[in-house]
């Protein structure tokens, strides 16, 4: 039949498509078990080492090929990456939240110019963006290090969580914060009993990505980190520099690994409602 | 209190919106109303005659251009909503999907801080009054559409108002759930004792359950009166239109062969009774119920029409005749249906149709209605 040889060849594209996306991915996973030290490309056998490697243990490999020069470093690139994500989340998720219900709540003169300048962020090119704030910094004299990052990344994810929160109360019921104004609730009741009860999927949604986001941002924070303040991903991309090693196999796993756990989270808080 | 304490009182309201094409449009055009103690009063009138924007001033979600609301004596102006002694039924419920039927119902005692058990004894009581116990634990999403509507109207009288607002609370239910809900709000507004503020486009509705209709029409109150004022005495064309069923002719009224008539532009020729004032613009009203099928003997007291049937509708225990008139007006006949007698009438017969002389009529005022 005609009908089933076409549902074949539509099928044959699902599974063409999901190879394309999912293929690189799963090449750095098995990739990051093989022991062969040079070239990675070729299969020698499974080995937890590299792992172990990039935290600073010592392994059977470590005498030959001891790739991560400073576990120092990378344990403290991790961990500003870190301290930047949650500083800029609890900043954007707040700013965000907050800017979102002025503009659902309230009319003004200029509301569209205003909410087109929220979404401008998002379409502005990471370099663009990453450029003018390092002119901006240095013209002020701000010393770029931590606080940079973190100033920098907030002025775009505010307009992330902004987005996603609006989304949300688009969807909500206008009636039920009247419904509670009118059963004797103040205003700052309302907002805490009725409408932050009906935003949180948005607002965790927001700050969940916005988390992401700040944790692998590069092009931003390659231009405004400071020498003593590299995130993870500047890190990883200085090493990547020095040739690609087996090791950063095991680093994209960890992050990989780190990042489905985030989403999950995402999705489990959301369907418990 | 006393039957007539006044709860509630509107002054002189105007209030004025932006209109879409410029330029403003008057929701509330001058409007006085006074609810006393107890009263179920029905606000009716066809969508966009500002009787849901009257209700929002009062429960505050608008504040009035001109005029004034007064609550138990007490001015509202810049009073919001969370101050006032009144709660709402809002016409979609907007009941709090995060929250089980109890918190739902409950709520208005806790954002006030009510002890808990005096909380849980008032909650469980409300929900007894809407008959909905042993519902607390559910969520609203997890409820039927008649069941929420109890909710909503439990959750609203908990905190025992003054004045219960009523936004068009049926107009979501299927025919039957809305007739069962018309008869419990009734009963349910006798026993609290609480005044009901009841806003509809139903006729229907308003005359089932009201003490007093008050009929708006573009931001002004047509007639305020009982169902059966309304009904047999309307003020203006548009009451008269609005509530029950009916055609309206209007015409002068002229004398011929010594007895008053009421001529239509259009060539018809309607007798009026004998205290019909000659010279004048009137207005008469014929509902279904006042015509007949004309007796074959001559009487002085009836009117008598010609037409043309059009179409029967049977409506179980009337049968409604359309008949075409000879200007090309159609005009409602309800008859008995078990009555054999008409049985023998069909589609394109000639009937003669005739009514009470005496029947009231309207003198049509300037600016007034159709």
């Amino acid at each position: 039949m005609k009908r089933s040889w076409f549902r074949h060849l539509l099928s044959l594209h699902g599974i063409l498509f999901l190879i394309f996306v999912y293929a690189p991915i799963t090449v750095v996973v098995v990739y990051s078990f093989n022991s062969h030290p040079v070239n990675m490309m070729i299969w020698k056998e499974f080995t937890f080492d590299w792992y172990w490697s990039i935290f600073g243990f010592p392994t059977e490999l470590n005498e030959q090929t001891l790739y991560v020069e400073s576990t120092d470093q990378l344990l403290a690139s991790v961990k500003n990456s870190f301290i930047v994500a949650f500083s800029t989340t609890t900043f954007a998720t707040v700013v965000g939240t907050s800017t979102a219900l002025a503009l659902y709540r309230y009319q003004f003169r200029m509301q569209s110019f205003y909410r087109g300048l929220l979404y401008m962020p998002m379409v502005m090119p990471d370099i663009v963006l990453g450029i003018a704030l390092l002119v901006f910094f240095v013209t002020f004299g701000i010393k770029l290090g931590l606080m940079s990052i973190i100033v920098g990344h907030c002025t775009f994810l505010v307009s992330y969580v902004f987005i996603v929160v609006t989304a949300r109360l688009a969807g909500m019921d206008q009636s039920l914060e009247q419904a509670s104004a009118d059963l004797g609730a103040t205003p700052w009741t309302t907002f805490r009993r009725i409408t932050l009860p009906q935003i949180m999927p948005g607002v965790i949604g927001g700050a969940l990505l916005a988390f992401i986001i700040s944790m692998d941002d590069l092009v931003i924070t390659y231009f405004i980190a400071g020498v003593d303040s590299t995130t993870l991903p500047v890190f990883i991309y200085g090493m990547l520099r020095r040739g690609v090693k087996p090791e950063i196999n095991a680093i994209a796993t960890l992050m990989l690994v780190f990042s489905f756990v985030i989403a999950s989270l995402g999705l489990y808080l959301r369907s418990r409602k | 209190m006393r039957q007539t304490d006044t709860i509630a009182e509107v002054k002189g309201a105007v209030k004025s919106f932006a209109a879409p094409e410029g330029g403003k449009v008057r929701a509330l055009d001058g409007i006085s109303l006074e609810i006393l103690h107890g009263q179920f009063v029905t606000l009716l009138g066809p969508s966009g005659c500002g009787k849901t924007t009257l209700l929002r001033t009062i429960s505050g979600f608008e504040e009035l251009d001109a005029g004034e609301v007064r609550i138990a004596g007490v001015k509202m102006t810049n009073v919001p909503p969370h101050r006032r002694p009144v709660n709402t039924v809002f016409q979609n419920y907007a009941l709090f999907p995060h929250l089980s039927v109890d918190d739902n119902v409950g709520y208005g005692l806790d954002v006030s801080g009510v002890a808990r058990n005096e909380r849980d004894r008032r909650v469980n009581e409300a929900l007894d009054r809407v008959g909905l116990s042993g519902f607390g634990l559910r969520k609203p999403d997890q409820l039927s559409g008649g069941q929420r509507q109890r909710v909503a109207l439990a959750r609203a009288i908990i905190n025992r108002p003054k004045l219960l607002l009523l936004d068009e609370p049926l107009s979501a239910l299927d025919r039957n759930l809305r007739q069962t809900m018309q008869l419990e709000l009734k009963s349910l507004q006798n026993d609290l004792g609480i005044c009901f503020l009841f806003v509809t486009h139903d006729q229907e509705e308003a005359l089932t359950m009201s003490d007093l209709v008050v009929i708006l029409n573009k931001g002004q109150i047509e007639q305020t009166g009982t169902p059966e004022e309304l009904y047999h005495q309307p003020a203006t064309p548009f009451v008269a239109e609005f509530v029950g069923d009916g055609s309206l002719f209007t015409g002068r009224i002229e004398n011929t062969s010594d007895r008053p008539v009421l001529k239509t532009n259009d060539g018809l020729c309607l007798p009026l009774g004998r205290d019909a004032r000659v010279g004048e613009t009137a207005t008469l009203l014929l509902r279904p119920e006042h015509l007949r099928l004309a007796p074959d003997q001559n009487d002085e007291s009836l009117g008598i029409l010609e037409a043309t049937l059009e179409q029967s509708v049977f409506h179980g225990a009337i049968r409604n005749y359309i008949c075409r008139l000879s200007n090309g007006a159609l005009l409602t006949v309800a008859l008995d249906a078990s009555d054999t007698a008409y049985k023998r009438i069909t589609t394109g017969d000639q009937l003669r149709l005739a009514y009470p002389r005496n029947l009231p009529y309207l003198i049509k005022q300037s600016g007034n209605g159709t």
